[in-house]
């Protein structure tokens, strides 16, 4: 077991660096930090400029090949991310929003599997039946509704309720805005700030779960084994429980370990709209400054989420599923 | 209605030698027919020719155009004159719904067309020339998913602006958006490529190209429309998510979700610049899903969707 994590854990950094530096020379390729200075009134002296430039490393009249042999020496030896065009360091900024995104995801992830898989086992058993196509209609429309348009009806939705009660019930921007000492009052400040990003969050995932969930459980729930189970004298539930609900989580576990990076750039459409200052909302910032380094890290860490993500994902169906052998 | 999907008239007929009285009927019209039994499907077909209808000729019913500003109504709800209210800025909100529509789907449809193109090729290759070619080009894509595709489009498409922007969104979402269908695609063939007319044309000196393109691709057919038309709406839903984060289409051009992103500011005082063209993207979107959804069940013989035989 241990050798073969290793083995898969040498190959996926292999395949993060590649990809990272690949992303790297897109963006030295695509973005063009000169041009910020550009719109500037009056314009900065050409000198001036190319020493900003030079000193973050991002001038374009450097060879790129050059630029990079810097950068990946900085990162290898001394962890260094490099610097924003303004000079301000990107490691940092990185690692001060990670705090954020991870506050926005977790919940809603958490609850994105527990209420979608519950939904998907429920409407399987009762495939076809009126709640089976009632939950099934809900699912489809809101598999179809873009991030964007969700997250603004639920503001819309949350104004409307606080300017009907007349009370401030939730919060429509940032995480935090609580200043006292109260614990209590910290937590209660905090969930009326959580409440509806998680909400936007949620219900997508709810939906991706619900729907696979309910086809893998169909597919197992034919299966000989359960037949087996059933003709030796097991209930439906129990026989579901037992044998094919187990089989039918794998590809879930899957998912989910997948999803870890999928719901950080789902979030960046979320973080937008309630102004939440995670790693979603820097990746635009950094993309409208022209921040090479900047893109580049948020790339490298949605990356190893990824690869972090496949990793247990492997573990997961080494783990659930008999028919896999580790050496 | 999934009842009578087993005395189906279709099935019957199509045994034509059995029952010599009725006529034969066509693969093509079997689909249509059993596409057109689904209300589902054929509402979302009406929908799509309306939306269609309306991107195309839907300038003709007002005289604004969407780049004209009026000063003389800054942000003022729908009347008579704008048909949808006017933005902050002036803009007649209908004329900017109905090019912005145009847009989306343009963008949705080419770039998802392409993206099959690409998958389909690249996915049957992989899994047709086995061995190392198979290993080495399965840890490339592998490796292309490794960074989230929506940061790396979004980087090209942030430095092309003006009104060849949505050529290059369009390109970017091709780019990027191919690597996981043909992951999906070269394990469908891999069962594909050990059948007895494949290994024959093979062993008779057939070129790899004409075997990809005669003979697996077409197996791979129904699969591949179903998700050309699905891959619509995702390719739609990026497209606006791009937009609406001021990183897709920029103006003077205008598609849905850069329309969301200048609704976001006057939710309250001008909620119109955020309701109409959402509800045209829901539409757009939800239509292309129940089409996808009423082919899979009229076109993929092992669709589960269509119910069961009990």
């Amino acid at each position: 077991m241990i050798k073969y994590i290793l083995k898969r854990l040498a190959n996926y950094v292999v395949m993060l660096f590649v990809a990272v530096s690949m992303t790297y020379f897109l963006a030295s390729a695509f973005m063009n930090p000169r041009s910020n200075y550009m719109s500037r009134h009056p314009a900065p002296p050409e000198a001036s400029i190319n020493r900003s430039l030079d000193n973050a490393n991002i001038n374009d009249q450097t060879p790129v090949i050059l630029r990079y042999l810097r950068w990946l020496k900085g990162v290898v030896t001394k962890w260094d991310w490099g610097l924003a065009p303004d000079q301000s360091p990107v490691g940092s900024a990185v690692a001060t929003r990670i705090s954020a995104s991870v506050q926005l995801v977790t919940i809603g992830t958490i609850l994105s599997i527990v209420i979608g898989v519950a939904i998907g086992v429920y409407t399987a058993i009762r495939q076809y039946k009126w709640q089976d196509r009632t939950l099934n209609a809900i699912a489809t429309f809101f598999l179809v509704v873009p991030t964007a348009v969700l997250g603004l009806f639920v503001v819309f939705g949350a104004i409307w309720l606080n300017n009907a009660t007349g009370t401030r019930l939730f919060y429509v921007t940032g995480l935090h805005s609580y200043g006292g000492s109260n614990p209590w009052g910290y937590v209660v400040d905090f969930l009326q700030h959580i409440i509806l990003p998680t909400i936007v969050l949620t219900i997508p995932g709810v939906v991706g779960y619900h729907l696979t969930q309910r086809t893998y459980l169909l597919d197992t729930m034919n299966a000989d084994y359960v037949r087996t189970a059933r003709a030796k004298g097991l209930t439906l539930n129990q026989a579901i429980r037992k044998h094919a609900l187990r089989t039918s989580l794998i590809p879930t576990c899957v998912n989910v370990a997948f999803s870890i990076a999928g719901v950080f750039t789902g979030a960046v459409i979320t973080e937008t709209v309630f102004a939440i200052n995670g790693l979603g909302r820097y990746f635009v910032t950094t993309i409208n400054n022209n921040d090479i380094n900047g893109a580049v890290c948020i790339a490298a860490f949605g990356g190893a989420c990824t690869l972090g993500g496949a990793l247990l994902a492997d573990i997961a169906s080494a783990w659930l599923d008999p028919r896999i052998r580790l050496g | 209605m999934y009842a009578d999907m087993n005395n189906d008239p279709a099935v019957e007929t199509e045994d034509g030698r059995l029952e010599p009285k009725l006529k034969r009927t066509g693969r093509m019209t079997l689909y249509v027919r059993r596409f057109m039994r689904r209300p589902s499907a054929v509402v979302g077909l009406v929908l799509l020719i309306v939306l269609a209808f309306f991107a195309i000729f839907g300038k003709y019913l007002t005289h604004w155009t969407y780049e004209e500003l009026d000063f003389l109504s800054l942000g003022t709800p729908p009347d008579g004159d704008h048909l949808m209210g006017t933005t902050s800025g002036g803009s007649d909100l209908y004329a900017m719904v109905v090019r912005g529509l145009g847009r989306s789907m343009s963008i949705g449809i080419l770039s998802s067309l392409a993206t099959t193109v690409i998958a389909a090729l690249v996915g049957t290759a992989i899994a047709f020339f086995e061995g190392w070619f198979e290993k080495v080009g399965m840890w490339l894509l592998d490796m292309l998913l490794v960074v989230p595709s929506f940061l790396l489009i979004a980087m090209i498409v942030r430095s092309a602006s003006g009104t060849a922007g949505w050529l290059w969104l369009t390109l970017g979402l091709t780019a990027f958006g191919w690597i996981g269908y043909a992951r999906t695609l070269r394990t469908l063939t891999m069962s594909l490529r050990e059948l007895d007319y494949v290994r024959a044309a093979k062993f008779m000196g057939v070129g790899s190209l004409r075997i990809i393109v005669r003979h697996l691709i077409p197996n791979l057919g129904s699969v591949l429309i179903i998700n050309t038309v699905l891959g619509v709406v995702s390719a739609i839903s990026s497209e606006t998510s791009l937009s609406f984060l001021g990183l897709g289409i920029k103006a003077p051009d205008t598609s849905l979700g850069t329309l969301l992103n200048e609704g976001q500011s006057v939710i309250v005082t001008a909620p119109w610049v955020i309701i109409f063209p959402s509800l045209v993207l829901i539409a757009l979107t939800f239509s292309m899903q129940l089409i996808g959804d009423g082919l899979r069940d009229a076109i993929d013989p092992y669709s589960k969707s269509a119910g069961k035989a009990e």
